[in-house]
């Protein structure tokens, strides 16, 4: 080959095969060697078409080119798996070789541009597919409730299936801090038309007289204030949802007022005689056990019944295992573009800190948390000492192990190991994530340990 | 007994991003389904080796292995996707069933497909029957669909498996017929 056209592909880094009509290589460069062997490609094979089985069916094509009467033949971003499963791209363009019966293949690794594109389409196909497709949009948001639990997969699938049917009453039931806002949202905006409000109030904010006004609005002079008519909130939610977060905490006068909007579906501003009909989803959300509170006479039996149509449980966080360093890295990519900083993530020691805490704040006090570390860190990673807890951490992290003495007749270390293993399996009755926490492990090494005894 | 017949067949997988083309050749190739959605840049290869079957006319055994293309929903036909095309026996044709927009498009690949392999065959496929609320007007486009390119159509689910090797196997045995 042309030695110009040799030292041009080599320094472009472009990969260049000299083939027969047979298909049988005559020639490859060191460049063309090492891209093949970054996508795990055996040279074993001399055959052109065993290498690239793109070429198949373009046979015929490829001869004219061999025979000068086509120019070339391109393909680009084939795809390849390199030797870590990680995709590869390359381009081919087949010419005419300096010899007759001889083409040259010229191969380039493309993967960064690819990469590239790969990126920008995905986020115009996504941005496309969630204006235009509501199953897309169903979908994309239920991810929105980050984690692979199966208290959270349950909890997905659950909010799915609730977002299919827009007019079902739903009642979130969750810790404070638990995400019921969120859920709130990803229901109605995976139920919704785009255009359809999201009205939300909360129940334990105002006093009984405002929360009524605030509920179904007023006519000008209903009451000494008011000096204008004003739609309540449950008429600005026509068409969409009205989220009620903490339900519980309803003054009892206002339960019968709103059991009555539920039962019928309709309702009258204050000092109006006119009958407004309702035709929007009600959700609600509580951090109380309202069966108890209907017990205790708190919470009126019938409301109850009514708004608990669908539950939905939401899980404490400290329930979620691995899943709250799941949340905690994706709240440290939100804090580093919050603050422009690079912290690439958690020492294993804070990972434990975060995985032992009881976190009663649930994710929201996670959020603060870490927010605060954020704030203060001059380091690349976020270490235990970081983070501050409110509450002492678990007593399983700090038992008086000075207490614990060898017996005059020894022990075997590895036997109290598989007995603690398995009196902590026992004590979160074989949820692996609580029984890493109360070993102060994570479950990546519960699960190495356990193999190691054989306890699986 | 006759040694069967081996016969490699290029088949390519055509239409709009995102209606599930790699999906279905996941699942007729591999038996998975990846509910994330990642596009895909350019073009990927996957090897399947169908059922045997016999030549009724010479008694052979024919073993069909088809090299499945899956190529990225093009937003722009020029000569260099077209080469995608070239050499293919056939073509799977996918529509998103919940997104009509996906289906008109079909003409658009079909035609362009056409022009490369005058001679090939096609199946008409609308996909992702698991969430498609049965909607008349949208069989009706998907059926012209195949009625103009003088073809079948079929509904499939990528994700439940549901009729994915009954289409990769009606195109084989479409191939079959006409070669």
């Amino acid at each position: 080959m042309n030695e110009y056209l040799k030292r041009l592909l080599e320094a472009k880094q472009l990969g260049m095969i000299s083939f027969g009509r047979d298909w049988a290589i005559d020639e490859i460069d060191q460049s063309a060697k090492t891209i093949l062997a970054s996508v795990d490609q055996s040279l074993s094979d001399r055959r052109l078409l065993a290498i690239f089985p793109e070429l198949i069916g373009s046979e015929s094509y490829v001869g004219e080119i061999l025979d000068e009467k086509k120019s070339d033949l391109k393909l680009d971003y084939i795809n390849r798996t390199d030797l870590n499963g990680d995709l590869k791209f390359l381009n081919l363009i087949i010419l005419p070789g300096d010899r007759p019966n001889f083409g040259l293949l010229v191969l380039e690794d493309v993967t960064e541009q690819a990469l590239a594109l790969q990126q920008i389409n995905q986020q115009k196909y996504e941005l496309f597919l969630y204006q235009h497709n509501s199953e897309f949009r169903r979908h994309f948001l239920s991810d929105s409730i980050l984690g692979d639990s199966l208290a959270i997969r349950d909890l997905r699938e659950t909010i799915q299936k609730v977002s299919r049917i827009p007019t079902t009453t739903v009642l979130l039931m969750g810790e404070t801090g638990s995400g019921k806002n969120l859920a709130a949202r990803v229901i109605h905006y995976s139920s919704m038309p785009d255009d359809a409000p999201f009205v939300e109030i909360n129940c334990a904010a105002l006093p009984e007289h405002l929360l009524e006004s605030e509920l179904f609005g007023y006519e000008k002079g209903a009451f000494t204030h008011a000096v204008a008519q004003r739609q309540g909130l449950l008429e600005e939610a026509q068409g969409g949802t009205i989220f009620l977060d903490e339900i519980g905490e309803l003054p009892i006068n206002m339960q019968a007022k709103l059991l009555h909007v539920l039962e019928t579906k309709k309702f009258r501003r204050l000092g109006s005689n006119q009958t407004i009909h309702v035709q929007s989803r009600i959700i609600s959300a509580t951090n109380r056990d309202l069966q108890q509170e209907v017990n205790r006479k708190k919470f009126r039996e019938d409301l109850f019944y009514r708004l608990n149509v669908v539950s939905v449980s939401l899980p404490p966080l400290r329930e979620m295992g691995e899943d709250i360093i799941t949340i905690a890295t994706h709240l440290l990519k939100i804090f580093n573009i919050e603050f422009k900083k690079t912290v690439s993530g958690f020492s294993d020691n804070a990972k434990q800190a975060m995985l032992s805490y009881s976190w009663p704040g649930n994710v929201r006090e996670l959020s603060n948390c870490l927010e605060r570390a954020m704030i203060f860190i001059e380091k690349d990673r976020i270490d235990a000492r970081d983070l501050t807890f409110f509450q002492a951490p678990s007593p399983q992290t700090a038992p008086a192990y000075q207490d614990w003495t060898v017996p005059s007749n020894g022990i075997v270390l590895e036997e109290v190991e598989r007995q603690l293993i398995i009196s902590a399996l026992k004590l979160a009755r074989n949820n692996k994530s609580k029984a890493a926490r109360l070993l102060g492990l994570t479950r990546d090494t519960l699960r190495y340990r356990l193999e190691k005894h054989q306890l699986e | 007994m006759k040694k069967a017949l081996v016969i490699k067949k290029k088949i390519c997988l055509i239409g709009s991003f995102a209606v599930g083309k790699t999906s279905l050749i996941e699942q007729f190739v591999y038996n998975r389904f990846d509910e994330s959605y990642l596009t895909t840049i350019g073009v990927k290869i996957s090897q399947k080796i169908l059922p045997p079957t016999e030549d009724h006319q010479s008694g052979r055994t024919i073993q069909h292995t088809f090299l499945i293309w899956d190529i990225a929903g093009l937003e722009k036909f020029d000569h260099m996707t077209l080469n995608y095309f070239r050499g293919a026996a056939g073509a799977l044709a996918v529509a998103d069933l919940t997104r009509q927009d996906t289906i008109e498009e079909l003409h658009k690949y079909c035609d362009k497909f056409l022009t490369v392999n005058s001679s090939a065959n096609l199946v008409i496929i609308g996909n992702k029957i698991d969430i498609f609320h049965e909607d008349q007007q949208i069989i009706s486009e998907l059926s012209k669909v195949a009625e103009h390119f003088s073809t079948d159509f079929l509904l499939t689910s990528a994700k439940s498996g549901e009729r994915v090797e009954h289409a990769f196997l009606m195109l084989s045995k479409k191939i079959g017929n006409s070669s």
